[in-house]
């Protein structure tokens, strides 16, 4: 069955969502249209508000409608620790765990040479501003433990160097509550090589 | 024509080159020993329930396993095989640059063993800690060799005459070298070609006519394309000094 012009425009902008395919983004605009209408209008209102609000902090580049987002902007924070993220979701699930409370430096992904993503597209010179005021004491390179994490993180390492600033990278190891005959091994030989002194 | 589709066990592979595919999926280009470079579609292993994803990553020596048909078969399990240890981070660019170049001089689907024994040799000793610049050169040059790109560096182009180590050589890429004056700023000399020949690359010199030598070579077959890596490095010796 077709739909008409309006309802397979909403269909279609639906699927732009993570996850969403043409069938539920179809569930997701006939309930948007049926019983949820004040709750679609409330969304239409919110989405056109934040697209034409939320912008990228000028210090960390993560995102808020002012020029400092909230924990650049709080006196609170150590500013003298600067961990870097790949992604504004890294930065919720580091304030989740309620240990850190130091800023932020979000890159908006990781470094990846074959897709032509090198220092530029991270945002490495607003980084290296930022290390320049020397006011940073310790760099956490928090990236992602893949390939392309590393490299970043070896690459800002460098960077931090660079700066004279002193660079750490996060321990991988085995997860709490997690049994070892589970763990792959380049987990394991991560966890031993970075084992510390007990008792 | 309908075929079976076709399934393929713990097969030795390493991943070139990986880009996401819908929510928790990857596509994965793959250098296999036995069926060459081929597009293995993965569902599943991204997201927090990925258990594979730890074994999925560049550079390590995979045993994967796949069925399906036609031009992208489907990942259906991965290993990693015994002892493979992770590429040093210093190495981690030119790993990329090396997965560059296989990715833009191989077709799909054309088995080369000797191929995949040269790169699996180049990672390793990388791994092993061998210098950067001489295994990479070794390796430009196989891979050179085994796309029937060989270079001759044996012999003059046009005479034949043998090359001679204490004589100075210029490269025309497809046709040879020439001999020329010492003075040339593109002169190589005899004894960096028996070098890289021998494969025996060490001194400042031997490196430095080896890296001109090949990357002439390399861009020849390359037909103008620049590597995205290349330009990448450049962007972070910049950064990083």
């Amino acid at each position: 069955m077709r739909h008409s012009p309006q309802l397979t425009r909403l269909i279609d902008a639906l699927k732009a969502l993570p996850g969403v395919g043409p069938k539920s983004a179809q569930r997701m605009a006939f309930h948007l249209l049926q019983d949820g209408r004040s709750g679609a209008s409330a969304l239409a209102e919110a989405l056109s508000s934040a697209l034409a609000t939320v912008v990228r902090c000028t210090r960390c580049r993560m995102l808020t409608e002012d020029t400092h987002c909230a924990i650049c902007a709080s006196a609170e924070r150590d500013a003298t620790l600067l961990c870097v993220v790949e992604s504004p979701s890294d930065v919720v699930a580091i304030e989740q765990s309620g240990s850190y409370k130091g800023r932020y430096f979000v890159l908006m992904g990781h470094l990846s040479p074959l897709d032509r993503v090198g220092p530029e597209e991270l945002g490495v010179r607003e980084l290296g501003a930022i290390l320049a005021t020397g006011g940073v004491r310790e760099l956490i390179l928090a990236t992602n433990p893949t390939v392309e994490g590393e490299a970043t993180a070896h690459f800002l390492g460098e960077v931090a160097g660079s700066f004279g600033v002193r660079a750490s990278r996060i321990a991988h190891g085995v997860p709490i509550g997690g049994e070892l005959e589970y763990v792959d091994g380049g987990t394991l030989a991560h966890a031993l090589s970075g084992r510390r002194a007990f008792g | 024509m309908t075929r079976n589709p076709r399934r393929v066990a713990l097969a030795s592979a390493y991943i070139l080159h990986h880009r996401p595919f819908r929510e928790t999926g990857r596509i994965f280009e793959v250098l296999t020993r036995e069926d060459g470079r081929l597009s293995l579609f993965a569902r599943g292993v991204r997201g927090p329930k990925a258990r594979l994803a730890a074994v999925l990553q560049p550079f390590r020596l995979l045993l994967l396993s796949w069925s399906g048909r036609g031009d992208a078969p489907s990942l259906t399990g991965a290993e990693s095989a015994a002892e493979s240890a992770a590429l040093p981070a210093p190495c981690l660019l030119s790993g990329f640059y090396i997965n560059e170049l296989v990715l833009q001089l191989t077709t799909r689907h054309d088995p080369q063993p000797a191929l995949f024994d040269a790169y699996h040799l180049a990672l390793e000793s990388l791994k092993e800690g061998a210098p950067l610049a001489p295994t990479l050169r070794i390796f430009e040059k196989r891979l050179l060799q085994m796309l029937g790109y060989g270079l001759d560096l044996g012999t003059e182009a046009m005479s034949g005459r043998p090359i001679e180590p204490q004589a100075y050589y210029y490269f025309r890429p497809g046709e040879g070298l020439f001999p020329a004056d010492a003075a040339r700023p593109d002169a190589l000399a005899g004894r960096s070609l028996a070098s890289l020949s021998n494969e025996q690359l060490a001194e400042a010199r031997e490196l430095k006519d080896a890296r001109s030598l090949l990357q002439a070579a390399l861009a020849h077959c390359l037909e103008g394309r620049e590597l995205a890596t290349r330009s990448v490095a450049r962007s972070m010796a910049r950064r990083g000094s």
